[in-house]
């Protein structure tokens, strides 16, 4: 199968800290791959530079048959790319609706817009209740639901998600990884990086390892989360 | 009692011209990150260019005189937007800064070239005779100000809540990276926001010239000045909130004048701005954090 997205060599520096060297890493349509690494690691870094919100200093980002490399960010999400990023970044003084209609900006339609909102409070009644509060109003939790359901108005092809477990309770933490396996069986590619290896290694089709801006494993997600170094680093000794 | 119902009217009308220059300032601050200092000169720039047509024709009235004044503000405006706030946007504020003073300065004694450094007078686009509302007396062009004023502040807040270009604007407002991931043309929108302030500026600065019944090259000095600390006092995280206060510091100089002295009035802005500043450093409807 060929590959939707698929990153060779990418090197991102900050000045001349180089937080992401030499990464590699393909995400097939349909599939969802976590990439696994502790703060620092470079996880938020890769994100970022797909998304054409930092410039690599080498290597090569394709989407489909498109270079990545030359595009400005909104014509990156034109591509059918969204983003959950971490912390989840609502616009918080404006409404649940506003920042869900920001969703599909891009979208001409705006009627679908409209319908997929509808469709996004069928899914999450607890949002249309708070329909005309202002984000920031809304409890962690919820946040996070908004940021969901705002990266799928657009109907992407490619989801980057990026540590949405990120300070939320266990429940919810819950919550927010079976909504993820719900996403990615409506066939839509997922790409997230987490700190919550045991979770993400649950609903993963395939995992890497990211260490100080480098790839130090790969592989599918029930062969790395059985791996001893893997258990060591990142679910505490034991499985 | 009748005196504080007059002052009060007497400030609304300019309060209403604050808040327009305001918002020009608070768009350019807020969605650029960028302190327009030639926001004000635009604005001079829209009072002669309004004025050039009117003299020499004043029987296309104040509608072709505003057209006028537009024209020029959006064309100083769009070039200003192309040759500096754009190829700096992102940079420190204090670049952007420095450079519109520069442009401010420049403007100011460009135009004292041209039309000579005293105040012009302006032509009589509306008449002069006074309108009794029950205890208040205002002149038609009090009338006419404070309306057209009022009109640009309900388009702006409509088009920033109600459209979708308006929502964007706030969202890069709040996060332009997440706004651009989101498919917003953050150049295009910013562009487009400093068009948009300085028509605004223009259509005000013909109803302010016409008010006064005279134009100076230096006008803008003096609602620059207010109009930034209407920004201050505001704090920029609410439209809405730069738009109540311009029209609350038109208020309190007419008080001033009306039971203090008139020699205070332009002290009023700059005390209410130490006091609000002092118990609220954000302003008060709040800041984003920069």
């Amino acid at each position: 199968m060929t590959a939707l997205l698929e990153v060779n060599d990418l090197a991102v520096s900050y000045g001349s800290v180089p937080a992401v060297d030499g990464v590699s890493l393909v995400v097939l349509p349909g599939e969802l791959r976590v990439i696994l690494g502790a703060n620092g690691a470079g996880k938020t870094t890769i994100i970022k530079t797909l998304l054409g919100l930092l410039r690599p200093r080498a290597g090569e980002m394709r989407f489909g048959d498109t270079d990545l490399g030359r595009l400005k960010s909104h014509q990156i999400h034109m591509l059918g790319i969204a983003w959950v990023p971490e912390g989840r970044q609502l616009w918080s003084t404006l409404t649940v609706l506003d920042n869900l209609r920001l969703g599909g900006f891009a979208v001409a339609d705006k009627a679908l817009v409209e319908r997929r909102i509808g469709q996004m409070f069928d899914r999450f009644p607890r949002l249309r209740e708070r329909r005309d509060q202002i984000a920031g109003s809304l409890s962690g939790g919820e946040q996070q639901m908004v940021a969901i359901a705002r990266a799928l108005i657009s109907s992407p092809k490619l989801l980057l998600m990026d540590e949405p477990s990120l300070g939320l309770a266990p429940l919810m933490v819950r919550e927010v990884f079976a909504l993820v396996r719900e996403i990615s069986a409506m066939g839509i590619a997922i790409l997230m990086v987490e700190q919550n290896a045991r979770q993400a290694l649950k609903v993963a089709h395939w995992a890497y390892l990211l260490e100080t801006g480098r790839i130090v494993e790969s592989g599918p997600a029930a062969e790395i989360g059985s791996k001893q170094s893997v258990q060591d680093v990142f679910l505490g000794g034991h499985a | 009692m009748d005196l504080l119902v007059q002052q009060l009217a007497n400030g609304l009308v300019i309060g209403s011209t604050y808040s327009v220059v305001a918002i020009g300032f608070a768009l350019a601050f807020t969605v650029l990150r960028v302190i327009n200092f030639a926001h004000p000169d635009i604005f001079m720039v829209g009072m002669f260019t309004g004025l050039l047509p009117a003299s020499q024709w004043p029987a296309l009235g104040l509608g072709f005189a505003i057209l006028a004044g537009t024209a020029g503000s959006c064309l100083v405006g769009f070039a200003l937007e192309r040759t500096v706030i754009a190829p700096l946007r992102g940079r420190d504020v204090l670049m952007t800064l420095i450079d519109t003073l520069g442009v401010a300065i420049a403007l100011q004694n460009g135009m004292a070239l041209i039309a000579g450094p005293d105040p012009v007078a302006y032509p009589a686009l509306l008449p002069r005779h006074i309108i009794d509302i029950g205890p208040v007396a205002l002149t038609v062009r009090q009338i006419a100000n404070f309306v057209i004023c009022l009109l640009l502040l309900a388009l702006v807040s409509l088009y920033v809540r109600h459209t979708s270009w308006g929502r964007a604007t706030r969202a890069i407002a709040e996060r332009p990276d997440v706004a651009a991931a989101f498919g917003v043309n953050v150049s295009r929108i910013c562009q487009f926001t400093i068009l948009m302030a300085s028509a605004m500026a223009g259509v005000a600065a013909v109803s302010v010239g016409t008010l006064y019944g005279s134009a100076s090259p230096f006008v803008g000095l003096i609602y620059g000045l207010k109009a930034f600390v209407c920004m201050l006092v505001a704090g920029n995280r609410y439209f809405e909130g730069v738009m109540v206060v311009g029209l609350g510091i038109g208020i309190i100089e007419s008080l001033v004048t009306g039971y203090l002295s008139s020699s205070l009035r332009d002290a009023a802005a700059f005390v209410v701005l130490i006091g609000v500043l002092y118990f609220r450093p954000n302003g008060l409807f709040g800041s984003y954090a920069t």
